[in-house]
């Protein structure tokens, strides 16, 4: 197609396979983003997320499948100082201090903003001087932002970006994230938040078991996985006469409690207390996310996602 | 070009910064020789050159091969702390990292060489040539490059938790067989016939022909350079199987 060349998608992926041993990491990942976009890779440890990025990035090679990040190989994007990327938590190049380390990188790349910049940005100027051993795990984490930004890249990446912020660094962290969104660059970031995902992404894509098992708005994906459990103890009643009542989908034991998943909590919950006013020690709780992608991958490709999950 | 130069100077900041790593490296070899010294310095050896500053070059050696190999293989912890993934994300070719981290090494070679070179001045009453002194310095840091090649092929293959033995073998083992700590002379004879094939014992006898004891040695400038070469063909192979991993 001649409009793929003069206007490529940001980043495609097709057919995308990896195997580490007998462990299938990625299993057949399709996945287009155009120009602009802000897309959360949401999904556990495990999913698939951080190999997915890696071949995305050219750090390893698929086994399968192609990748091509504004129509050219990672690798040239990379040279072209196209993309940017924010890595999984590690510690810094020890005995440098931030601005030597920020700057080096700048002057690694083919077209970047200046050092004072990405570190303004990222807001690090004032730890400019601190050396890259000395700082707190959010500031490490800020650091990395500004080497993801001093390429000026069109792309940026970045890896579970908010693991190690307390909740004000993490505002103001996707404070300067949105700066750099306005200025119509993409972004693909990793997360396990789903929250996060909703609050900062355009588009959620939920990995799982090393398989895109959905796509869509955050709220879209909310809306699938917004069913909740109640748990109670209720003497003298086996699951099984739960399963009938209204708002309720299934239902099963762990231990002395019953679990009942339902669509309708509340509605669920009167007809217990109606018809079972012994229940006691009642929880109502919504999904978390691992109990979201198990929602989600029933409907889905189940055995494989599960696995995958570890369930 | 410009960025390898640029990462040399930052890495080469962080290898001087590192003051434990550089006392190590640099002093042991700088006690070693004032000991030995003070042992058997003021004798002559032969050709009017005395023990003092045959010890002198010894002691260089040692240092500078400590000094490459040990700079060389701390790419491990930088490989162990994902630097080296991001570094990937960057426009610096794979043979440009390698050059810099080359020259890095090479440069933390220098003041090995030259402290020791001091200590000899100062201490050990060596006399030499100017021209004498500076070619003993330039045959010495050149012997060093298989080194400096050894230590990052260390680097690549192992893990952050491997390279401290797997680099002291190599340091103290090329120097010991090499005739580093005792003469050759006073080794068995097939220990000599070791002595001969490895780089530790042509860097120094080459360097104490150029300052005036012994015959300079071609062959062993050829140890030297197949040293190198061999050490760069397991080095590049470590480099790429290490990228697949890292």
């Amino acid at each position: 197609m001649p409009t793929t060349s003069i206007n490529p998608a940001a980043v495609r992926l097709s057919g995308l396979h990896k195997r580490f041993g007998p462990i299938e990491a990625v299993r057949g990942v399709n996945l287009t983003i155009a120009p602009g976009e802000v897309v959360a890779f949401l999904g556990p440890n495990g999913a698939g997320k951080s190999t997915t990025i890696d071949m995305l990035l050219g750090l390893t090679k698929p086994d399968a499948g192609t990748v091509s990040v504004f129509g050219r190989t990672p690798q040239v994007a990379v040279r072209q100082g196209l993309i940017g990327a924010m890595l999984q938590a590690g510690p810094l190049l020890p005995e440098v201090t931030v601005g030597e380390l920020v700057g080096t990188f700048a002057a690694l790349h083919a077209k970047p903003m200046t050092a004072a910049e990405a570190m303004r940005r990222a807001d690090i100027t004032d730890i400019a001087r601190q050396p890259t051993t000395k700082l707190s795990g959010g500031q490490a984490q800020r650091v990395r932002f500004a080497l993801a930004l001093v390429p000026n890249p069109d792309l940026l990446v970045l890896d579970e970006p908010t693991v190690a912020m307390d909740v004000e660094v993490r505002r103001s962290f996707w404070a300067s994230m949105r700066e750099f969104t306005a200025e119509g660059r993409t972004v693909l970031f990793a997360t396990h938040y789903l929250q996060e995902a909703d609050d900062y992404a355009d588009r959620v894509v939920v990995l799982a078991g090393g398989a895109v098992i959905a796509d869509g708005t955050g709220a879209s994906i909310k809306a699938q996985v917004n069913g909740r459990t109640i748990k109670a103890t209720v003497p003298g009643v086996s699951a099984g006469d739960l399963k009938s009542l209204p708002g309720v989908e299934t239902s099963g034991a762990e231990g002395a409690q019953l679990v009942l998943g339902c669509t309708d909590s509340d509605l669920a919950l009167r007809a217990l207390l109606s018809r079972f006013p012994q229940a006691k020690d009642i929880e109502v709780t919504s999904a978390n996310l691992e109990e979201a992608f198990l929602q989600l991958t029933q409907t889905g490709d189940s055995a494989r996602a599960l696995e995958g999950i570890g369930l | 070009m410009t960025m390898a130069l640029r990462y040399t100077g930052l890495s080469a900041r962080t290898a001087f910064r590192n003051k434990r790593f550089l006392i190590f490296t640099i002093g042991l070899p700088l006690v070693m020789y004032l000991i030995y010294s003070n042992l058997y310095g003021g004798q002559n050896i032969g050709d009017g050159y005395s023990v003092s500053a045959y010890l002198m070059v010894s002691m260089a050696a040692f240092g500078g091969i400590g000094a490459a190999i040990n700079t060389g293989a701390r790419v491990a912890i930088e490989r162990s702390t994902g630097w080296n993934r991001q570094l990937r994300l960057t426009a610096l070719t794979p043979p440009a990292y390698l050059v810099a981290k080359a020259a890095v090494s090479m440069l933390v070679c220098l003041p090995a060489i030259a402290l020791v070179f001091l200590a000899g001045r100062v201490v050990g009453q060596v006399h030499l040539t100017g021209v004498q002194w500076l070619s003993a310095a330039v045959v010495l840091w050149l012997g060093l490059i298989p080194f400096a090649v050894a230590g990052l092929v260390i680097g690549f293959a192992g893990t952050p938790e491997s390279v401290q033995p797997i680099s002291m073998l190599a340091y103290l083992g090329s120097s010991l067989l090499g005739g580093l700590w005792f003469p050759l002379e006073s080794m068995a004879g097939w220990m000599q016939d070791v002595a001969k094939l490895l780089p530790s014992y042509h860097l120094a006898a080459n360097a104490r022909a150029v300052s005036g004891y012994g015959d300079f040695s071609a062959p062993g400038v050829l140890v030297l350079a197949g040293w190198t070469v061999a050490l760069g063909a397991v080095g590049a192979w470590a480099y790429r199987r290490s990228g697949r991993r890292a």
